[in-house]
């Protein structure tokens, strides 16, 4: 998906219009965001937003997360076991003490 | 303290606090701008000698007929003119100087374009070429299946060629992408100050709002007497006045004007003459 996040409110005006204007082509609206569809339309849209506003529109192109390809079984398996902890007032770090799963802060500093 | 001075292009000088613009060589439209532009003006139109426009000016500084005005954005005008203090206002001004301080990088819009352009021209030149040397791969290898040497030695020489271009390619991709990449990362913390940036103008323009209902609040109960006194005035006198007038009126009496009020001679009449209408408004007045 096309995700644009806008940072003037004469940008968030125009998206706010256009996704009022183009519902087919939204996904979702979240204030001065939106999600729109990988369309032509979509690009389109978000073509015409950068045109008119250049950096004060920021696009992404969104794709679904898989957890078994995008990150590290080690950051998967950490995220599961947390879940399923038995005190839901542990924290990670202290969780995490002692055992096989990384760090806080060392996957804070690690890109994906 | 309601003296004020009109010099008209001709040269003539005319004193108030009320000044008749009938009798003078000029237009009540060019007095009305030289009053919110004050001095100095070109010699050709007229100039004003007298105290600034406050912000009232810009909703009661004509008073004709058929004036209409945003009550509440006049009512707030008027408590600004005054002076009161809002419970808003140190809030507003620190918000509104962290605005003013607040530092956003420049990013050079065209220069990222022209990054993203080349980033994709170099990407789909890759591909390109990278098909054509698989092509020629191959072309070469049926050739030598063929035992065709001299289709051989061209396809060779072909995919040599090729090879050559895409290596130069892949160099200009990752340089391209590179560069890209950096430009993304400094527009992204540019972001971070937009965001900023935004949100802060967000809350000025709450904070605007907020003071402008205390202020026009505030002085609320003084236009709505000054409506009262104005409306058994004229109604004693059986004048006709509109209600956007009155309204005007009402506000005008209630502000502090230290700068010429243009009133058309209609409303003057209205207020019983010029006397009258200056004893009203207590401010200088320009008729016409």
């Amino acid at each position: 998906m096309l995700l644009v996040v806008t940072y003037s409110r004469r940008a968030r005006e125009t998206l706010r219009n256009a996704c009022r204007s183009h519902e087919e082509t939204v996904v979702r609206r979240f204030g001065r965001a939106a999600l729109l569809r990988e369309t032509e339309y979509g690009a389109f849209l978000t073509c015409r937003l950068r045109e008119r506003h250049a950096g004060d529109v920021q696009i992404e192109r969104t794709e679904p997360f898989n957890e078994f390809a995008d990150a590290p079984d080690a950051v998967r398996e950490a995220a599961v076991a947390y879940e399923r902890r038995d005190s839901p007032y542990t924290p990670y770090d202290r969780f995490a003490a002692g055992t096989d799963h990384p760090d806080a802060a060392e996957m804070r500093g690690r890109e994906l | 303290m309601n003296d004020w001075t009109l010099r008209l292009p001709d040269g003539a000088e005319l004193a108030g606090p009320v000044v008749d613009l009938r009798d003078a060589d000029t237009s009540p439209r060019a007095v009305r701008r030289a009053i919110r532009g004050g001095c100095p003006t070109r010699p050709d139109r007229p100039a004003v000698h007298a105290p600034p426009p406050t912000c009232v000016h810009s909703h009661v500084g004509y008073l004709h007929p058929n004036v209409s005005i945003d009550r509440r954005a006049a009512l707030a005008a008027v408590g600004a003119a005054r002076g009161v203090d809002t419970p808003h206002d140190a809030e507003f001004d620190r918000v509104r100087t962290s605005l003013r301080e607040l530092s956003v990088p420049t990013v050079d819009d065209a220069e990222l374009r022209a990054a993203r352009r080349r980033a994709a021209e170099a990407g789909s030149e890759t591909d390109r070429l990278r098909e054509r040397v698989a092509a020629l791969r191959g072309r070469v290898a049926a050739h030598r299946d063929d035992g065709d040497d001299d289709a051989v030695a061209a396809a060779e020489a072909s995919l040599s060629e090729a090879t050559r271009r895409l290596s130069e390619a892949s160099t200009e991709r990752v340089a391209a992408t590179q560069r890209l990449k950096a430009l993304e990362e400094r527009a992204r913390r540019a972001r971070d100050s937009r965001e900023k940036r935004f949100r802060l103008g967000d809350r000025v323009g709450n904070l605007r709002r907020a003071r402008r209902a205390v202020l026009a609040d505030l002085v609320e109960p003084d236009v709505r007497e000054a409506r009262t006194r104005l409306e058994s005035w004229v109604d004693d006198r059986a004048i006709e006045i509109d209600g956007g007038l009155r309204d005007a009126l009402a506000i005008a009496t209630t502000a502090p004007l230290r700068a010429p009020v243009v009133v058309d001679p209609e409303v003057v009449a209205g207020l019983g003459g010029p006397d009258a209408a200056f004893e009203w408004l207590s401010a200088p007045l320009a008729i016409g």
